[in-house]
């Protein structure tokens, strides 16, 4: 464990806590902006946006600075003013020339994904609630598109099943499909998780695994908001949503325990977890507000990962590893990535003089580049075991059982609601330990 | 899926502490309610026999009991079995009804006969067992009492059998700790009541430990997972802070909550395997079932991650949730292998393999054997009061933690001014505790 907190700057979590308006205008701060994009001779990408809250906002803006090509082409989300207000931060953009998104060009409903993708595009950025996203691949790779996927790809086993499906079509189409799962596009990271396959750590026995940090904004209903309108407009605090802070949130530090321990599935998991503050912020939801998980592999290996979204706690994003060689330290604010012995002694550190890189940014440029290459990524085998590590650890903290990877990705529990209508839509209940049950 | 894992509570050889915990359904809140089997339910161990009293003979040692709930009197009688020279000669708790249900299930021994006129009842009740001739005292009330008796029997100059947990707050540890180092300037003898120091397949494997049977410890995971306890219905007739007492377990200022009561069994044996207490810790908590008034203001779950010397790792989990999986047992990991321990079980994977095969007698009369033994000059003197605080405080710094969700470091919790207990109890208005709201306490 260490002190550090985590990074002042903007990150894509931000883009998440900042619900308001001003909060999303100022995502793209003074000091990205570059000199006046001209354009460029290269073949056009076009590209469709679908989601266009702040992770939408900088995925876009990511992937205009990733390649000269692209031009912003569609857009889809379930409200019109969200397009709108991401459309307008663009307005002063470098690139601006390049995101050409007339009217009717911004798809709005449950439904505008479809069309957005339909529009002639070629790649896509989904960037949704979660919730939506099995059905947004899906289509997306029906239409042969080359996607960008923002975590979480799911919140449940269903969407597990159908996420799986369409990674083996796309496999089978060519198509690159790239996870928002960004800390395996940051440098120090994927160093410091080569050196652990190399084996300067020995074998990884134990890992922990944080992240500690406070509650995200929430949207106040407003007059005429139906059920429905305020659930998706306040979906990080829904766990049909979002898959709560566990798979919305922690995901990223279940990613790097799935990276740690090579991309094979934990045999079961037992966790606990609970909304304590539950009366002092009755607007959030069904989500808990913290989390404690405890998988646990075959052989006896064991990965901790703890989760809190509370105000003026604790905060840290931290990751250990305990391997038979010595300990693994990663805090990727610090930065902080070095491996000691029992001793004391470093075995291996991350060069605090090594070129610093957006991972957000790199996420993109990679994408970009292996279309433009004829090359194919394809996160999809380990993004969906991660994805469904966390789910799973949901899973055993809201029934307080120990559940298995073998129950956890059969289960038929849907978390869809009947019909995707602007209508009533009951309030979901919190969760009750020993009374929810994982079916 | 078949879990196949040695630790699996399906795989148990036999019926142990943990599957009995395991079992879900009003069968086991039912045997959990009685109070007789509290938070020590009993085990087969039972059944095995305590080391032959004959060893144990020596100078008589008379023993007061001071808290005659569950925990009291089965201390007691565990104190009888534990040598024949042993008796009990005065009992006191709060309750008259408390000290007469002692008193009478006590008479089948012949020598835990107590004459009525050494059956006291009152919050003074303490002082006038302490006032008795007794040689030594069980102090078993509710722990928010304890560090106040334990420090008034070391200046009575009692030995002393101390139930866990000794404290539920910094300012009860730090008089625990003073008078621990009185009693021992005075060579009075204290035993504890976290028994697995005294269980010989704990001990084994500690010791193999220490011999390198794992190389160097470099993480140690510890569960207490289980159902809800007892829960008593207020009495009309009693005072709101009596009635608080009667249901002790749900109130932070008598139990320290379920993490300081229960759990520092599990705690105790982290700090033993690396070694010493950690040097800070991040929790998180809450009471996300058990919600009810009925249940006080404690929490129903804690995940505690504590860092130890050399930034090791310690991470623990308790709950008190019915109809969710048990488990209470404690595993380190080493560089070289784990070792899993739990209640008659220990084994070793890894580069060394071992499983525990030996006898184990019964811990609960083991630890008062223990303790009469040094009592009796047939033992090096024995002194656990400062350990147990630790074990204590390290619980209470997870309780802290997760109730505030700041991280702390050792030496700011336990310097805490933090004091939860009032200082002269009678009987009036209870003690006021709000759910703990992390960040907005």
């Amino acid at each position: 464990m260490t002190t550090e907190q985590t990074s002042g700057g903007i990150t894509r979590r931000d883009f998440v806590a900042i619900s308001s308006a001003a909060g999303m205008a100022a995502f793209i701060a003074p000091s990205v902006l570059g000199a006046q994009d001209t354009g460029s001779s290269l073949k056009p990408l076009k590209v469709a946006l679908i989601g266009c809250g702040g992770r939408g906002s900088g995925a876009a803006n990511q992937a205009l600075k990733a390649d000269k090509g692209v031009i912003l082409w569609a857009v889809a989300d379930v409200f019109p003013d969200r397009m709108d207000s991401c459309l307008k931060q663009f307005e002063k953009h470098p690139s601006k020339d390049r995101v050409q998104v007339p009217a009717e060009r911004r798809f709005s409903g449950f439904d505008g994904y479809k069309q957005a993708i339909a529009s002639g595009v070629d790649v896509v950025l989904l960037c949704s609630a979660p919730h939506f996203r099995p059905m947004h691949l899906a289509e997306a790779v029906a239409a042969g598109k080359h996607i960008f996927c923002e975590k979480p790809m799911f919140v449940d086993a269903p969407g597990y099943r159908s996420v799986v499906e369409s990674v083996k079509a796309a496999k089978a189409k060519n198509i690159n499909l790239m996870s928002g799962f960004c800390w395996r596009r940051s440098a120090p990271e994927a160093a410091t998780f080569a050196q652990l396959e190399k084996g300067t750590l020995g074998t990884p026995m134990a890992m922990y695994s944080c992240y500690y940090t406070g509650p995200l904004g929430t949207n106040k209903r407003q007059p005429g908001w139906s059920d429905m309108e305020f659930q998706v407009r306040n979906w990080q605090h829904f766990t049909w949503l979002s898959g709560d802070q566990m798979v919305e949130q922690a995901v990223h530090s279940v990613d790097k325990v799935n990276w740690c321990f090579r991309n094979e599935p934990p045999k079961s998991a037992v966790g606990m977890g609970g909304r304590q503050l539950r009366e002092a912020m009755p607007e959030r939801g069904d989500v808990y507000d913290h989390f404690a998980i405890v998988y646990e592999w075959a052989d006896g290996r064991r990965a901790f990962l703890n989760c809190r979204q509370e105000p003026d706690c604790y905060f840290e994003n931290t990751d250990w590893i305990a391997g038979t060689k010595g300990q693994c330290f990663i805090n990727g604010w610090g930065p902080t990535h070095v491996m000691k012995d029992p001793a004391g002694n470093v075995l291996w550190e991350y060069p605090a003089d090594a070129p610093k890189s957006d991972m957000y940014q790199n996420e993109h440029d990679e994408l970009f580049k292996a279309i433009r290459d004829g090359k194919v990524i394809n996160d999809g085998e380990w993004m969906v075991v991660s994805n469904m590590m966390a789910v799973l650890g949901r899973m055993a903290a809201y029934s307080g059982q120990q559940v298995t990877w073998e129950q956890a990705i059969a289960s038929t529990e849907s978390l869809s609601p009947k019909q995707y209508i602007m209508g009533p839509l009951e309030m979901p209940l919190e969760k009750k330990p020993g009374q929810y049950k994982v079916v | 899926m078949t879990d196949s894992t040695p630790h699996s509570p399906n795989s148990s050889p036999s019926p142990t502490r943990r599957s009995f915990l395991g079992t879900s359904g009003a069968l086991m809140a039912a045997a959990i309610a009685v109070p007789t089997v509290l938070t020590r339910c009993r085990t087969l161990a039972d059944t095995v026999p305590p080391p032959s009293p004959s060893e144990s003979k020596g100078k008589a040692i008379r023993i007061g009991v001071i808290g005659c709930g569950g925990r009291g009197t089965g201390a007691a009688f565990d104190a009888l079995k534990a040598s024949p020279d042993t008796t009990i000669v005065a009992l006191g708790d709060l309750f008259p009804d408390r000290v007469q249900g002692a008193a009478a299930g006590l008479a089948k021994n012949p020598r835990g006969v107590v004459p009525s006129s050494a059956c006291f009842s009152g919050f003074d009740a303490y002082r006038k067992v302490l006032a008795t001739d007794c040689d030594m005292v069980i102090l078993a009330t509710s722990p928010g009492f304890r560090p106040t008796h334990f420090a008034a029997a070391v200046d009575a100059g009692k030995h002393i059998f101390f139930e866990k947990p000794v404290a539920v707050d910094p300012s009860g540890i730090r008089t625990v700790l003073d008078a621990s180092a009185r009693a021992a300037d005075r060579k009075l003898c204290i035993v504890t009541g976290t028994q697995r120091r005294h269980e010989r397949c704990y001990i084994e494997a500690m010791a193999k430990i220490q011999d390198g049977a794992i190389g160097r410890p470099i993480a140690a995971r510890c569960y207490w997972n289980q159902g809800g306890l007892w829960n008593k219905t207020p009495d009309p007739k009693l005072s709101e802070i009596e009635n608080q007492i009667r249901n002790w377990l749900y109130y932070t200022w008598l139990s320290g909550d379920h993490i300081v009561e229960q759990h520092v069994h599990n705690i105790g044996v982290l700090n033993w395997a690396m070694g010493g207490a950690p040097l800070r810790c991040v929790a998180t908590g809450g009471r996300q079932v058990r919600t009810e008034p009925a249940f006080g203001a404690i929490n129903d779950h804690f995940s505690i991650h504590y860092e130890y010397s050399d930034d090791r790792l310690g991470a623990s989990m308790c709950r008190q949730q019915d109809n969710t999986d048990g488990k209470v047992e404690e595993i380190i990991y080493g560089t070289e292998g784990t070792m899993l321990t739990t209640s008659g079980s220990a084994q070793c994977r890894g580069r060394n393999t071992w499983t525990f095969a030996g006898e184990n007698p019964n811990p609960y009369v083991v630890e008062h054997v223990d303790l009469q033994e040094a009592v009796r000059g047939n033992a090096p003197y024995i002194n656990e009061g400062k350990r147990i605080a630790e074990s204590t405080m390290t619980a209470i710094m997870g309780r802290m933690s997760a109730y505030t969700g700041k991280d702390l470091e050792w030496s700011a919790a336990l310097a805490d001014p933090m004091d939860l207990v009032p200082k002269d109890p009678k009987p009036g208005p209870g003690m006021v505790q709000k759910v703990a709201m992390p960040g907005l306490a």
